[in-house]
């Protein structure tokens, strides 16, 4: 067993990354505990939107939309009252469920969209689904104006202190790390299984794949559902982190951070999604703020930054620096390269 | 009562024009490069910011800066395509996330300089016209004829000329038109300038009679979508057609709904489409 232990890397690895993440609150400030909270939810996004993008090969464009499904369906279960005066009155009275089942119940409505769009979109070229997922967005954002009464509008509403995740940074960081390791471990054993060889296959060549008798849009439309779950259950647990919910946490910089984070990472690796997620996020809310001074002088913001870094990396390095990484390992331990 | 009917009529008819200009530029490049440009929508915007630069800070004649705009964003188009999508165009995937984070981040830089307020272009025309009571501006009558001649031009170009020929015989096969000795990569980059010009030359209209913001990039684009999903992907003929379809479906939510309803009619249109007839009016089955 010990044996084991020191000669797989990857197992090491893992090991320690599991012990500075549970002894990070301890010696960390507590406005960086919360940061690198968010972070761990947003790595949930990043990892599911691989799912769909880099496994299955269907480019979603309208990630965000189910984060915000999940969102407000936690949010509004949470504060039912705002559809009180609305034609939606009926639901002002329905009883509170607990913090937990309200996220589960928002992975859930999210799949449940997914599985709508997915059917009308997914029987046909991948073309469609790209064009659709990005027309979401737009439309999704127009709802929550429209119906303001419910939604809160730009603003957004306050789904009250006593609905937060936990009544401290520390709290809420364990617990959102908690929902991270979940959804890791558990999108791995999806990946890992048959199904996500089906998915491969599915990415791989269309036309190879059904004729060895995958049905592929049974596959594309499971692989959407499921990682439309994920958005969903990390955009309720945002909600119930941050205790706000708006527009302004589901529209288009949210979707390009999702996508930075999994193209650097490296689209359809699961673990470089992760580490992509991680830099991109902590990059984005820490030290690029603080160059914000540029755009004084030149038309630069952080945006216009990471969207260069994105077209770079896309176009000199689309597999992603976990290749390398894995490359990298390869080498040092000997092993021949996949 | 006919006073409406008729707006609709007549704004519908300038909406449609300048959308069949931008939706056939976006069905072009895709038809014969499989490309989905996410950043056909910026062309359309830019064009208009370039015209106003020439304007008022060189001084140039509007029909000058008009044409000098319109050749340089299809030239931007050009120098995108062999910069960021000829390397990467096996790779569909990487293609869509580039272009729009291309478009993204000049959307953002156009902020950063000129601010979210729209802008407008000088008209070719002054003064309006009353047809049947009803006041019609002539800058909407001259940028109907203008969208209708590039079009007129557009299907000249495709069906007589040689070069058109070559670019609907290699939509239509690639292959088979490498084979017989044709220069595909040259025609991907004469469609690109076509392509991006069109959405410069339909930005520029619409900057006439609306206004043109960094946002609208976005939302011009979803509008071509909406139009080449229903006209069928590749299918110049088809957006055409179908521009007026959906200019029509868009005037009349606008009329009568409201603008906010635009962009919910649009999705509302393409699910529908992709329920009932999946390939759009004139798509070939894949």
């Amino acid at each position: 067993m010990m044996s084991e232990f020191y000669r797989d890397p990857k197992i090491f690895v893992i090991v320690v990354l599991l012990i500075l993440a549970l002894a990070a609150p301890l010696f960390l400030p507590d406005a960086f505990v919360f940061l690198i909270g968010l972070t761990y939810l947003f790595i949930i996004l990043a990892i599911s939107w691989d799912v769909i993008v880099g496994y299955t090969g269907q480019v979603n464009l309208g990630h965000t939309v189910f984060v915000g499904i999940g969102a407000y369906t936690t949010a509004l279960l949470q504060v039912p009252s705002r559809f009180e005066g609305t034609f939606l009155n009926a639901l002002a009275g329905i009883p509170q469920p607990p913090v937990f089942i309200s996220i589960l119940l928002g992975g859930i409505v999210a799949a449940f969209v997914g599985f709508v769009i997915g059917v009308i979109t997914l029987r046909l070229k991948g073309y469609y689904f790209a064009l659709v997922t990005a027309v979401l967005p737009l439309v999704f954002i127009q709802f929550l104006y429209v119906w303001s009464d419910i939604f809160g509008g730009e603003e957004g509403f306050s789904v009250g202190l006593e609905r937060a995740l936990a009544p401290d940074s520390t709290g809420k960081y364990y617990i959102a790390f908690g929902l991270m390791v979940i959804s890791i471990i558990t999108l791995y054993f999806i990946l890992r299984s048959s199904i996500g060889y089906k998915f491969r296959a599915v990415r791989d060549d269309e036309i190879l794949a059904e004729s060895v008798g995958i049905d592929i849009v049974k596959y594309k439309v499971l692989s959407f559902v499921i990682s439309s779950f994920f958005a969903g259950l990390a955009g309720a647990a945002f909600v119930h982190y941050r205790i706000t919910v708006g527009p302004s946490l589901f529209d288009i910089p949210l979707m390009l951070l999702i996508i930075l984070a999994a193209v650097i990472g490296g689209l359809g690796t699961l673990y470089g999604p992760i580490l992509g997620g991680f830099i991109i996020y902590l990059m984005k809310n820490w030290w690029l703020k603080s160059i914000s001074g540029i755009s004084a002088i030149l038309p630069i913001n952080d945006e216009v930054i990471l969207y260069t870094i994105l077209i770079i990396v896309a176009i000199l390095a689309p597999h992603g620096i976990w290749s390398y990484i894995r490359l990298g390992v390869n080498k040092i331990s000997g092993k021949a390269v996949r | 009562m006919i006073e409406i009917v008729l707006r609709i009529l007549i704004y519908g008819a300038v909406l449609s024009g300048i959308w069949a200009l931008t939706a056939s530029g976006f069905s072009l490049i895709f038809g014969i490069a499989r490309i989905l440009n996410f950043a056909h929508g910026t062309f359309f915007v830019l064009s208009a910011y370039l015209s106003i630069l020439l304007i008022k800070n060189l001084g140039f004649n509007i029909f000058i800066s008009y044409a000098v705009s319109v050749i340089l964003v299809g030239l931007v188009g050009v120098v995108i395509y062999k910069i960021m999508m000829a390397p990467i165009r096996e790779h569909e995937v990487m293609v869509i996330i580039v272009t729009l984070a291309f478009a993204l981040l000049v959307g953002e830089v156009l902020l950063l300089i000129f601010g979210e307020h729209g802008i407008s272009v000088p008209s070719f025309a002054r003064g309006f016209v009353e047809i049947a009571g009803v006041p019609i501006t002539w800058k909407r009558i001259s940028v109907f004829i203008a969208a209708i001649v590039v079009i007129i031009l557009l299907e000249y170009f495709i069906n007589r000329t040689r070069t058109g020929k070559m670019i609907s015989a290699a939509s239509q096969n690639l292959e088979a038109a490498m084979i017989v000795g044709m220069d595909v990569e040259r025609l991907f980059v004469i469609t690109m300038f076509i392509s991006a010009a069109l959405a410069a030359f339909g930005g520029l209209l619409y900057a006439q009679v609306f206004a043109a913001s960094p946002i609208f990039a976005f939302k011009s684009l979803i509008f071509a979508f909406a139009i080449v999903i229903l006209g069928g992907l590749g299918s110049v003929r088809g957006s055409i057609i179908a521009s007026f379809i959906v200019g029509y479906i868009l005037t009349i939510t606008i009329n009568t709904l409201g603008a906010r309803w635009g962009e919910f009619m649009v999705l509302v249109t393409i699910i529908g489409i992709l329920i009932v007839r999946p390939t759009g009016l004139f798509g070939v089955e894949e």
